[in-house]
């Protein structure tokens, strides 16, 4: 993934084994707030285990102001990648540059402008919302005014104020999740890591912290690289993506361009009373892809939830029966699929 | 500017150690049950044994050294353990720190609740069994409670390595590893009842010294000449050896991964 400094222009590239390069052409701003090049990361087994690779050369580019999705499923690299750009793990070999700082020789410079949520959210169990965010905020040496000032203003942004003077081990796990979002804006940070931020939340608190994460980054322009194995929210959140899988990073580009130049999207079955209309399925709006089966047909749509409408309206028109509709979306196994083989 | 952010950092880790202690009941356990037992403990069995007003003072001596800095470790030690318990290490290591504001932070709670202890201790003995606290003057107690504080530290930091290195399993080995220090060092018997090499052993311990030295205000002759000159190199000397483990241990959590482990 190589970029040309100055150029509007990004090629999408695909290392993935059997799938030919294919180039789209979206503009994105080009200033890179992470540049990562030849990540290698192993760890040992045990004491005399042999050493397990869990990177393999893994380069990337994330732009300013974006919010960057690493996709992967469990064990794929993900919280490793994650970590060595936030200094808490040493890369074996390669570089990583985050905000023009070296991760490794000028961590202590970076960790100051940069923070992080883990994927289940931890804080000291008998402190409070706000002691603990206040522990955070002096580590990041803020006091007197401005740490009141700052702690209030995330207990307000983050709905926490009732919660304020609930120990830790008292709250529910969204609470939980909301503390450790909050605490990741202490420090004002110019880039927010998110590690799997929606895990073990209920849907309804998922959507709302998804939704607080896009605020985030519209209102502030703060770029954010977030990690996740849910391809809907990383569709939801992220103007890009990398697929890792196996330490290596498979392809990256937007979600929708990389799933359009793949030939994948949502499969809509359907079954007919009397055999398909004769419609051009081809020709009609969103179809990547159709095949018949008697009086079952099947279409592949770029979005079902947008273009399910209007397919039955154009069905009705034509006189159709349609005895069943049923709509599997493509999923991330599909993408990995498609990429890996 | 730029101190009192460093002022800031290590008061994050002294007012979290103060908020801890202050929720924790067995915090209280510990500054003044277990002293106040140990004093009771050793002082009848001193009673018991009908043990001279010298040979009292100077077992006495040995059950306030130990105690102190048992508490004065501990804050220390828990510093990074509150994190592996609730596996929040990340918070800390990934904010621009670095260990000097944990162990100052922390230490500086340490401190206090070992100067607590000491004092409690103190006054214990004083009424309990007659020991004559104000003997060695201020001077006198001011360098004996230093030499307890910087042996804590060293404890605690060696305690801190070891967590870093092994997690929470290391903590039961650590203390043990520093009851057996506190032990060689005579804390109730005066180091030349120990077997020849263990002697050997004791003469490592910067607190023989600064017993030997304490004990010397009470009429016990000085074993070492210079013992409080001894005790300060060699508490140094394993300050800076356990820092520079402890640094050690923490790049290689980095780079092993321990950190994300202990995280998890």
């Amino acid at each position: 993934m190589r970029s040309q400094a100055g150029a509007w222009e990004r090629e999408f590239e695909f290392s993935g084994k059997g799938v030919l390069p294919r180039a789209f052409s979206v503009r994105l701003p080009m200033e890179p707030v992470i540049v990562a090049q030849g990540l290698v990361k192993s760890y040992r087994t045990g004491w005399f285990g042999a050493r397990k690779t869990v990177l393999e050369q893994v380069d990337l580019e994330v732009p300013a102001g974006s919010i960057f999705g690493i996709l992967g499923p469990n064990g794929a690299g993900k919280t490793t990648l994650i970590s060595i750009l936030t200094t808490l793990l040493i890369p074996d070999e390669g570089e990583a540059r985050v905000l023009g700082l070296d991760v490794v020789r000028q961590a202590q410079r970076l960790r100051a402008r940069i923070n992080l949520a883990a994927s289940s959210a931890h804080f000291l169990w008998c402190l409070t919302v706000e002691e603990n965010l206040r522990f955070c905020g002096r580590l990041y040496g803020l006091s007197g005014g401005v740490l009141r000032k700052k702690v209030e203003e995330l207990l307000h942004l983050f709905e926490l104020s009732p919660h304020r003077r609930v120990k830790f081990e008292n709250l529910s796990t969204g609470l939980k999740q909301r503390l450790a979002l909050a605490k990741t804006l202490v420090n004002d940070p110019e880039l927010l890591f998110l590690d799997e931020p929606t895990t073990g939340l209920d849907p309804i608190m998922a959507q709302h912290l998804r939704e607080e994460i896009l605020r985030l980054n519209r209102e502030t322009g703060l770029t954010i690289l977030l990690t996740t194995h849910n391809l809907r929210e990383a569709e939801m959140l992220c103007r890009e993506v990398a697929f890792l899988k196996d330490g290596r990073l498979l392809a990256r580009g937007g979600i929708k361009e990389l799933q359009a130049g793949l030939g994948l999207g949502d499969h809509l079955l359907l079954t007919f009373t009397d055999g398909p209309a004769p419609l051009d399925y081809a020709r009609l709006p969103g179809v990547l892809a159709h095949r018949r089966d008697g009086r079952r047909l099947e279409m592949i749509l770029d979005r079902a939830e947008v273009r399910l409408a209007p397919i039955l309206h154009a069905l009705e028109q034509a006189g159709a029966g349609v005895a069943e509709v049923r709509v599997k979306e493509v999923d991330l196994e599909e993408l990995y699929r498609e990429i890996t083989h | 500017m730029k101190l009192r952010t460093e002022l800031t950092k290590i008061w994050a880790f002294a007012a979290r150690s103060l908020l801890v202690n202050r929720r924790n009941v067995f915090a209280v356990f510990e500054m003044f049950f277990w002293p106040g037992v140990a004093i009771f403990s050793v002082g009848l069995l001193t009673r018991f044994l009908k043990l001279d007003p010298e040979t009292v003072t100077f077992v006495l001596i040995g059950a306030v050294a130990m105690n102190t800095i048992q508490i004065a470790q501990l804050d220390l030690s828990y510093s990074l353990l509150y994190d592996v318990w609730s596996k929040s290490l990340k918070h800390g290591f990934i904010a621009p720190i670095n260990l000097g504001h944990v162990l100052v932070g922390a230490g500086l709670v340490g401190l206090v609740r070992g100067a607590l202890v000491f004092v409690v201790m103190g006054l214990l003995s004083m009424w309990l069994f007659g020991m004559d606290l104000s003997r060695p003057g201020a001077g006198g107690l001011a360098f004996f409670l230093l030499g307890l504080f910087l042996n804590a530290a060293i404890i605690g930091v060696l305690v801190l390595a070891l967590v870093l290195r092994f997690g929470h399993r290391a903590e039961v080995a650590a203390w043990a590893f520093s009851y057996l220090l506190l032990l060689l060092c005579g804390l109730y018997y005066p180091v030349s009842v120990l077997p020849p090499g263990i002697r050997e052993l004791a003469e490592l311990i910067p607190l023989t010294y600064f017993l030997d030295h304490f004990r010397h205000f009470y009429g016990f002759p000085l074993i070492t000449p210079h013992a409080l000159g001894y005790g300060f190199a060699l508490t140094g000397l394993y300050l800076g050896v356990s820092y520079a483990l402890l640094l050690y241990t923490l790049r290689s959590a980095r780079r092993r991964g321990t950190l994300l482990k202990l995280s998890e």
